[in-house]
């Protein structure tokens, strides 16, 4: 079936892992195959580990190899080995992880070639745009990056430990104080009751939380079974109050919305009235109903403060990407390995056993040619 | 078989510095070393549905997506669907005779869901028809994949085609008499400088998305309304259905089985297969099937006396021959450092940089090099088997003398007439053997100095004598017979108090 296997060549893998989910998938497709949790279960002690949990670099190779595995041969069902692949990741990724993850891709599965495109930058080509700029909200933290005329404009990086694994310790926190018993609870049934039962509430509604007697009825409360067995009573109050974390300042008066403001701050005063009119959120965090409303209310709020002002940003507008916001970077990923960049640009195997290393923006070896 | 299920007691190093049982490993016959499903190359051999055993070729099951066309799965509880009948009335009401109509429609019977609660139709046939549902935004996307496919591919021709200018392979005279291209059209009236045919061949860039200032308003009824758990989905759900991750239950639709394949592994070093399964579903036989407990000897712990810091204890292992031919087991002490002579071949370090293995596979060797680029298999890479970190803490005292273990025979368990193997044993080491089996007696000893409930591990090289069948050459009809070691750790259990 020799017509068939061209086909078969142009079938290349994205392959986008986060901290919590990982989104996998064959460029030119509009949605990933699957998104799965990011862990593996260890063959000695029987026990769910997540990869971003390792200890060291050997444990982390011995994770990556088993997680690959699944994802080739339980959902793309093909042997990796000579097939291209395009992998979604932060500019912030650290070295360990993605110089660990070419290590296995390469040696271990021995892939032809790797494609490593920056997950900022690339959720873009779902909209078609060259300058926004981006807030990621994922697990772990949330990085805001501008882009402008398609280049990340990287001394302007915010980042914060704002991210699903705040809300969630944050959660365990406000039902321990009206339940007992949560702090055995799994992740999996916190998360499950965020994505439940908890939302963003209202600016307006989350000012009379601070004070002494708030003027305000509480959503309703909800009677979460757990088990089988137990209840556990969600009030009103927890429900709305969750997600407060991101938008409450911290000691430095930091938040998810000055974030916004900082980048924009950082970038060149011709361009920030654009990127202010091009906002665009990824990441799973951003999905919680009211989270885009609050948001916007937040950074108007902001711009009042002494130390926004001199931006003089009238208008925030915000991009909504054709796909559900958790998996946009890596459509984006899928629209690069769609064209012929991967031709171009990627990273062949006989290039990487030259130096047994990737190409990194940090390095000034990559970047002497700039 | 209580071993494959049981806590791994006696683990063999494999080639690659892993430690496993003697059933998670294969024995390659022509590079006569021991793999495990790490190191072996793993291929996906045919895709089948697991609910109907309908085998797909790759190219159909690609098309499909890697799913079967006919079998649904639950998109509550991910259990699979049957398709049930329910009547409805009869086709003419008036008419007695007329039959009632069968219609069908999906039902979980895991978790009672079906296809009518969240209004499908149900259909008149029996498989296949169901409702397939699109991506909302597929038009849009398939406007910027091909915008960008259209620039990325003009950004490449124009890169050529600039590469060619700079070749200048023929010289223009024009230059050298004064008459330019660029002075000649000036004359006739066009502009001096052609215009750059990138910028006239350019492809129109997919029409960029406007940002709006106004976003999704709050869901005010979250604030009044009391929440129904039963009906928003969770997350494993809405994941489930990466396209719509439907946040209710009542857009929750019946998915496509995911298929399943059938894997065969392939020795990295030398490419031969050490495992190929057959290409029925239905079967659960092999073509190949190297598995190690066919060929090494089996090691099993029968019993060990209380072991005690510094003590000597007695140890019986029992050994098994699976193979057809007499083989000499040989007790050497454990060395962790041996590569176990796999010198020559080359080998990929952490540090060292790597050059690809210019050899080709063996059956490929005589043909030709136009053949050879043809063949869509390169050879592997060959992993530097890492170092073993498992650390023994008791010595095991050596024996001099070797054992003998017959070969085995099937007919042997029904056969009453006795012992027929007229075997000379050091009776201080064998104490008792029957048929390919034999006990062996050792003498181990747990280091001093070691706390109360440490693991005991013990580690010996055992070396056996492997009878090669493969007839390496066509006129050496005598079975190879070498020596192999295998590198055994035996998991003696827990150290006592004294007395």
């Amino acid at each position: 079936m020799p017509i068939y296997e061209t086909l078969s060549d142009r079938l290349t893998v994205v392959l986008d892992i986060g901290a919590a989910y990982t989104k996998f998938g064959f460029s030119g497709e509009y949605a990933p195959r699957c998104i799965i949790r990011s862990e593996v279960r260890c063959k000695k002690t029987n026990q769910v580990r997540r990869i971003f949990d390792f200890k060291d670099e050997q444990d982390l190779y011995d994770l990556l190899v088993d997680f690959i595995h699944t994802l080739y041969f339980k959902y793309a069902l093909f042997s990796p080995k000579d097939k291209p692949i395009v992998v979604v990741e932060s500019l912030l990724s650290p070295t360990l992880f993605r110089e660990t993850l070419a290590k296995v891709l390469f040696v271990h599965y021995e892939i032809s070639m790797m494609l490593i495109v920056p997950s900022h930058l690339v959720s873009l080509s779902t909209l078609g745009a060259e300058t926004a700029l981006v807030l990621d909200v994922g697990y772990i933290e949330a990085v805001a990056i501008p882009v402008c005329f398609g280049l990340p404009v990287i001394h302007a990086w915010q980042a914060l430990p704002l991210g699903a694994q705040a809300i969630h310790n944050n959660l365990r926190t406000l039902l321990s104080s009206e339940n007992t018993g949560i702090n055995q609870l799994p992740e999996t049934v916190i998360e499950d009751i965020k994505v439940r039962c908890c939302f963003v509430t209202k600016q307006k509604r989350a000012e009379q939380f601070n004070l002494a007697k708030p003027d305000i009825t509480f959503a309703p409360e909800v009677k979460y079974p757990i088990g089988g067995s137990d209840i556990i009573t969600i009030s009103g109050k927890v429900r709305e109050k969750v997600y407060e974390i991101l938008y409450d300042e911290d000691n430095d008066h930091l938040s998810l919305s000055t974030m916004i403001l900082d980048a924009i701050l950082k970038v060149d005063m011709h361009l920030r009235n654009q990127l202010a009119e091009n906002i665009l959120l990824i990441g799973g965090s951003v999905m919680a109903p009211g989270f885009k409303a609050r948001l916007k209310d937040e950074l108007h709020k902001q711009l009042k403060y002494e130390r926004y002002k001199k931006l003089r940003i009238k208008t925030f507008k915000f991009h909504s990407p054709p796909c559900k916001e958790n998996y946009a970077a890596w459509l984006g990923g899928g629209i690069y390995g769609a064209t012929e960049v991967l031709g171009m640009k990627a990273l062949t195997r006989e290039k990487y056993f030259l130096e047994n290393r990737l190409p990194d923006w940090p390095n000034m070896r990559d970047n002497r040619t700039l | 078989m209580s071993y494959i299920v049981s806590p791994d007691v006696v683990k063999y190093a494999c080639t690659c510095g892993l430690l496993k049982p003697i059933s998670c490993l294969y024995f390659c016959r022509y590079c006569c070393e021991l793999r495990c499903g790490f190191c072996v190359c793993h291929e996906v051999d045919s895709h089948f549905c697991g609910k109907c055993c309908e085998n797909l070729p790759s190219s159909e099951a690609r098309l499909k997506k890697n799913r079967c066309g006919n079998c649904y799965i639950c998109p509550c509880c991910q259990q699979e669907l049957s398709t049930r009948i329910g009547s409805k009335g009869p086709s003419n009401p008036e008419d007695p005779k007329s039959t009632p109509k069968k219609m069908y429609y999906l039902s979980c019977l895991y978790c009672r869901w079906s296809s009518r609660d969240v209004g499908i139709p149900d259909q008149g046939a029996a498989t296949g028809g169901w409702p397939e549902r699109e991506n909302v935004h597929a038009n849009r996307l398939q406007e910027v994949i091909e915008g960008y496919k259209a620039f990325i591919t003009a950004q490449r021709q124009q890169k050529e085609r600039e590469k060619k200018k700079q070749r200048g392979k023929f010289i223009s005279y024009t230059d050298r008499t004064g008459v330019t291209a660029a002075a000649l059209r000036k004359r006739i009236g066009l502009p001096a400088e052609v215009p750059n045919t990138y910028y006239r061949n350019r492809p129109k860039p997919p029409e960029v998305a406007i940002a709006r200032e106004e976003v999704e308003d709050f869901p005010e009824d979250l604030l009044t309304k009391a929440l129904n758990l039963m009906e928003i989905t969770t997350i494993d759900q809405r994941l489930l259905q990466p396209d719509l991750q439907p946040t209710t239950v009542d857009k929750l639709f019946p998915i496509h089985k995911q298929l399943s394949i059938k894997r065969s592994l392939r020795c990295r070093s030398c490419e031969h297969n050490v495992s190929k399964p057959e290409y029925n579903p239905n079967s659960v036989k092999f073509k190949i099937q190297l598995f190690a407990y066919y060929h090494i000897p089996e090691v099993r712990i029968v019993t060990v006396e209380p072991l005690r810091a510094g003590k000597t204890a007695e140890l019986i292992l029992k050994f098994t021959n699976p193979t057809q031919h007499q083989t000499v087991i040989t007790f050497l002490p454990l060395d962790l450092t041996d590569k176990g002579g796999d010198g020559d071949r080359e080998v990929v370090g952490e540090t060292q940089s790597l050059n690809l293995p210019e050899k080709q596979p063996p059956s490929l060797g005589g043909q030709p090099s136009s053949l050879l680029s043809l063949s869509s298999r390169q050879p592997s890479i060959t992993i530097k088997p890492r170092p073993i970190r498992q650390a023994t803490n008791c010595s095991i005292a050596i024996p001099g003398s070797k054992v003998i273990l017959p070969p085995r025979d099937d007919a042997a368990e029904y056969d009453d007439s006795g012992e027929t193997h007229n075997i000379q044993d050091d009776t201080k080491l064998v104490v008792w053997r029957k048929s390919n089996k034999a006990f062996v007696k050792l003498a181990v000893t747990p280091d001093d100095g070691l706390e109360l409930n440490t693991e005991i591990v013990a580690g010996f090289t055992m070396q056996h004598i492997y009878t090669n069948t493969i007839a390496t050459t066509v006129e050496n009809k005598e079975p190879d017979r070498h020596d192999h070691n295998v590198r055994v750790f035996l998991s003696l259990g827990n150290l006592v108090g004294s007395e």
